[in-house]
């Protein structure tokens, strides 16, 4: 549970940002390489570079390299973690539906 | 707004002693849950400060002061919310609960409302100056489109 909680706060930090979130947008459409991510999102490679980092960080996208060139970097999504949000939105849901139940029960003095 | 989690539920009390018993009697009420805490060193006892700007705070077992969030809106007996944290949230991770209080027949229904950090109620973007229903909408949307499309990662 605890490394659950760590990996859906690395998540939620990745995608607090307008520019990763953006990210995450163009490779729902598919694997992208570096280069046409950058130019998708209008980024410098710099700074597109330090976005890929955090995102790769958190597990939200996967990086690997076509056959025949190395040097090249395609980058897709990785379903886990968004996997791991639902989750804990379903957590917190059924967490809220107990207490009330139990703040139903108080006040009506069951 | 698929990050934001709603419950509802309706209690045999006015808004006034349902208002009143949420906020005043939630150390009697609130039931420690062993899924959710709010710090590693287990559950303690809730309390809710009056008043905007109110503290809710958990006190440990070992008497130390756990401070979940402030109280933003007080307008008893129709409206509450609070910031809430929990001690492994990342540093700039926060959500806000909001509990609303409605008349229904005899009745009160109670509303929880829980956002996460991309689902920012309307006052909050307010203060910040965002133009709250275009803002509002692109994450609405954008969470929606998300969560969705979940399934066909995974197929894909």
């Amino acid at each position: 549970m605890r490394a659950t909680a760590v990996a859906l706060d690395r998540t939620l930090a990745a995608l607090a940002d307008p520019e990763r979130r953006r990210t995450v947008d163009v490779l729902r459409a598919g694997p992208h390489r570096a280069g046409d991510l950058a130019k998708a999102i209008g980024l410098r490679g710099p700074a597109m570079s330090r976005h890929l980092r955090v995102l790769r960080e958190s597990g939200l996208v996967e990086e690997s390299h076509p056959e025949f060139d190395a040097r090249v970097r395609i980058y897709r999504l990785r379903p886990a973690p968004i996997a791991e949000l639902k989750a804990w939105l379903e957590l917190t849901e059924q967490l809220w539906a107990d207490e009330l139940a139990a703040f139903k029960a108080h006040v009506e003095g069951r | 707004m698929a990050s934001r989690v709603l419950v509802a539920i309706r209690v045999a009390a006015t808004p006034e002693r349902a208002f009143a018993v949420f906020t005043e009697e939630i150390a009697t009420w609130w039931q420690p849950n062993g899924l959710f805490q709010f710090t590693p060193r287990g559950p303690g006892r809730l309390a809710i400060e009056p008043g905007s700007g109110g503290r809710l705070t958990e006190t440990q077992p070992d008497g130390r002061v756990f401070e979940i969030g402030r109280i933003t809106v007080w307008k008893p007996p129709s409206e509450l919310a609070f910031d809430w944290r929990q001690a492994s949230f990342a540093p700039a991770q926060k959500t806000e609960v909001r509990v609303r209080f409605e008349p229904a027949g005899s009745e009160t229904r109670v509303t929880v409302e829980h956002f996460g950090w991309d689902a920012i109620p309307p006052e909050h973007a307010a203060r910040h100056g965002f133009p709250i229903d275009v803002f509002l909408r692109r994450h609405a949307e954008w969470w929606q489109a998300l969560l969705s499309s979940y399934k066909s990662w995974i197929i894909a």
